[in-house]
């Protein structure tokens, strides 16, 4: 049956999930009520209409700017650099942070080809006063950041992109500092504990 | 709370599907055992099973797909064992479908499968050891790696954030990037490399005159010695992390040139050596170029007993010792004498192999004799 197919195909495209797992998926979906189904396609169709990157941070959001970059009490002088929107979700909860992110969608990566141009670094350096990488032009406030923390995995590749954001934003005369160790080395930001960031947070360190 | 006993010990063996052996069940003796067969009975497929326990593959190098009784979906090996946290159980199952591997440690999951290693405390003598010596660096990087990851804590994950981190970076150096991406990638690098660098140089000055003194013992008075070759210059001589990762910064600064054009990183851990030198007419020579047959499977041996040693200095106990055949091509004199050398270092489980009783009778006479049979051990 094409249409049991289709689905079953799609869901196996999903992390985590192999064909096994993915037809179970579909014969369970078909023995739901159709209104609690619909439901759950409407809930993917809105993601997928209506969540983006914000344009300012890359945080994915409903609204533009995000309500992190819109909340005028949160420290504009501060920008947390994260791998993935879901790291924000991690550093939140911990509650010790006030100021703004960034998301660059990733890590630097040769072995999987994944480079500067393929991380959201372009939309960086304005944010700190710094020339576009691509237009030449400045914009935002120069001046107003004060520090960028480095919030990477601590992972080969977290360390590296550490470093290249470090030497990226280091002539601009901005503070960069990086989370302390004490993070589970190669563990993701994203599953350590709320205390454990806290403590990375307090005890980071200049780059 | 069990006291970890002074002898590691392999105490029961069951083994399904490894190798020609279909069901095999055995009980060890704490002193060891005397096993006999013909060639291709199975006397070297029961260490590689005991060993896989300890490193989790063969010792051999063969791939897990080829231990793998012809014909069968996978294998299964267990023994329970007087090891580094006293008595427990080691147990491994792989699947040739989807090639998986399942180890456990007293029924659960290591968190990491690095935590499994070395759980007993083994070493194995083989005279495909030789390789060790007449072989190329890898084999002594190979040998390297296994006795520090299993004896030196943090060895094993700075050799893989090491290896990790080469190999990004030598994908950078292939697509020529630019010099600021080569530089972030080179701090974990040089981090990880500096730490296993000077762990294998403090390695190597420690064991350096326990490899002398075993290879003038066996050879009669013939001298030679162990040292750390790094691929960095002065390397083997520090034992500081920090500084070891400064001579590395200077010397990929120094090849940075022809590593663009070449487009692999020339320098570094992966390209260090272990030399192992005689001193032949007024100068240092490579055994691997200028040792006799018989010279160096004595360096072979004296390097596993040196293994042993720093078995026992690490976790305080007697390594099991695990004899493959080891005296076949060696003239009597010389295999009286490493089996003195034997009983006197190594009062541990001894687990030895021959294709003939007589190649026995001098040896621990004292041990039980088995016979193994076509993947049958008859006790
Ligand atoms: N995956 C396998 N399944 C079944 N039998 C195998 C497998 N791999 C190897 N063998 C068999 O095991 C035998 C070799 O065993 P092993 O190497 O232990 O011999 P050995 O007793 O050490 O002999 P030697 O004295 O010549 O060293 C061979 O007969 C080989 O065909
Ligand atoms: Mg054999
Ligand atoms: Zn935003």
């Amino acid at each position: 049956m094409p249409l049991i197919d289709d689905l079953t195909a799609e869901l196996a495209r999903l992390p985590g999930i192999g064909r096994k797992t993915a037809l179970r998926l579909t014969y369970h979906l078909l023995k739901r009520p159709a209104d609690e189904v619909r439901r759950l396609a409407r809930a993917l169709e809105s993601v997928a209409e209506r969540v983006r990157p914000c344009t300012v941070c890359g945080n994915l959001t409903e609204q533009q700017p995000c309500a992190l970059c819109g909340n005028p009490r949160r420290d504009p002088t501060l920008i947390c650099v994260v791998e993935e929107s879901s790291d924000i979700g991690a550093i939140e909860r911990t509650g010790e942070y006030r100021g703004l992110y960034h998301v660059l969608g990733g890590r630097l990566s040769p072995l999987e080809g994944i480079g500067p141009d393929e991380l959201n670094l372009r939309s960086l350096l304005p944010r700190l006063g710094g020339a576009d990488a691509g237009t030449g032009a400045t914009a935002g406030a120069p001046g107003v950041i004060r520090e960028v923390i480095v919030a990477t995995n601590p992972s080969v590749e977290g360390e590296a992109t550490a470093v290249y954001l470090q030497q990226l934003v280091r002539p601009l005369g901005v503070r960069v500092t990086r989370l302390a160790r004490g993070l589970p080395v190669g563990g993701d930001l994203e599953y350590a504990d709320g205390v454990t960031i806290a403590e990375a947070l307090a005890g980071r360190r200049e780059l | 709370m069990t006291v970890a006993p002074t002898s590691a010990a392999f105490r029961e063996l069951r083994l399904r599907q490894f190798r020609n052996f279909a069901e095999l069940d055995l009980r060890l003796p704490p002193a060891g055992v005397a096993i006999i067969g013909d060639n291709g009975a199975g006397k070297t497929n029961l260490l590689e099973a005991l060993y896989y326990l300890e490193i989790f593959r063969s010792f051999r190098g063969a791939p897990d797909e080829r231990l793998v009784r012809f014909g069968e979906d996978g294998f299964f090996a267990r023994a329970a064992v007087d090891g580094a946290s006293g008595a427990s159980e080691v147990a491994v199952g792989f699947e040739r479908r989807g090639r998986r591997k399942r180890v456990s440690v007293n029924g659960a999951p290591p968190e990491r499968l690095g935590d499994a290693l070395g759980s007993v405390g083994a070493v194995v003598f083989s005279p495909s050891d030789v390789a060790l010596v007449a072989g190329s660096p890898a084999e002594r990087r190979r040998f390297l790696d296994i006795v520090l990851s299993l004896n030196r804590p943090g060895y094993l994950p700075a050799l893989q954030r090491y290896r990790h981190a080469l190999r990004n970076r030598n994908a950078l150096l292939r697509t020529g990037a630019s010099p600021a991406l080569l530089l972030a990638w080179e701090s974990g690098l040089l981090e990880s490399g500096g730490r296993v660098m000077a762990m294998r140089a403090e390695w190597a000055l420690l064991a350096g005159a326990g490899f002398s003194r075993r290879y003038e013992a066996i050879s009669q008075g013939q001298s030679a010695r162990l040292a750390y070759a790094p691929s960095v210059p002065q390397a083997g001589e520090l034992v500081d992390a920090a500084q070891a990762a400064e001579l590395l910064r200077g010397a990929l600064a120094r090849v940075a040139v022809r590593e663009r054009d070449r487009g692999v990183t020339l320098v570094g851990p992966h390209r260090d050596d272990l030399a192992l030198l005689v001193h032949r007419a007024g100068e240092d020579r490579d055994l691997r170029d200028y040792g006799s047959g018989g010279q160096q499977r004595t360096a072979a041996i004296a390097l596993r007993m040196v293994e042993a040693e720093t078995i026992r200095q690490a976790r305080g106990r007697e390594p099991v010792v695990l004899l493959d055949d080891v005296f076949a091509e060696l003239d009597p004199g010389r295999s009286r004498r490493i089996l003195e050398l034997l009983e006197e270092e190594e009062p541990g489980q001894a687990i030895l192999t021959a294709p003939k009783q007589s190649d026995l009778e001098v040896r621990r006479g004292s041990l039980p004799h088995w016979r193994i049979e076509d993947g049958k051990v008859l006790a």
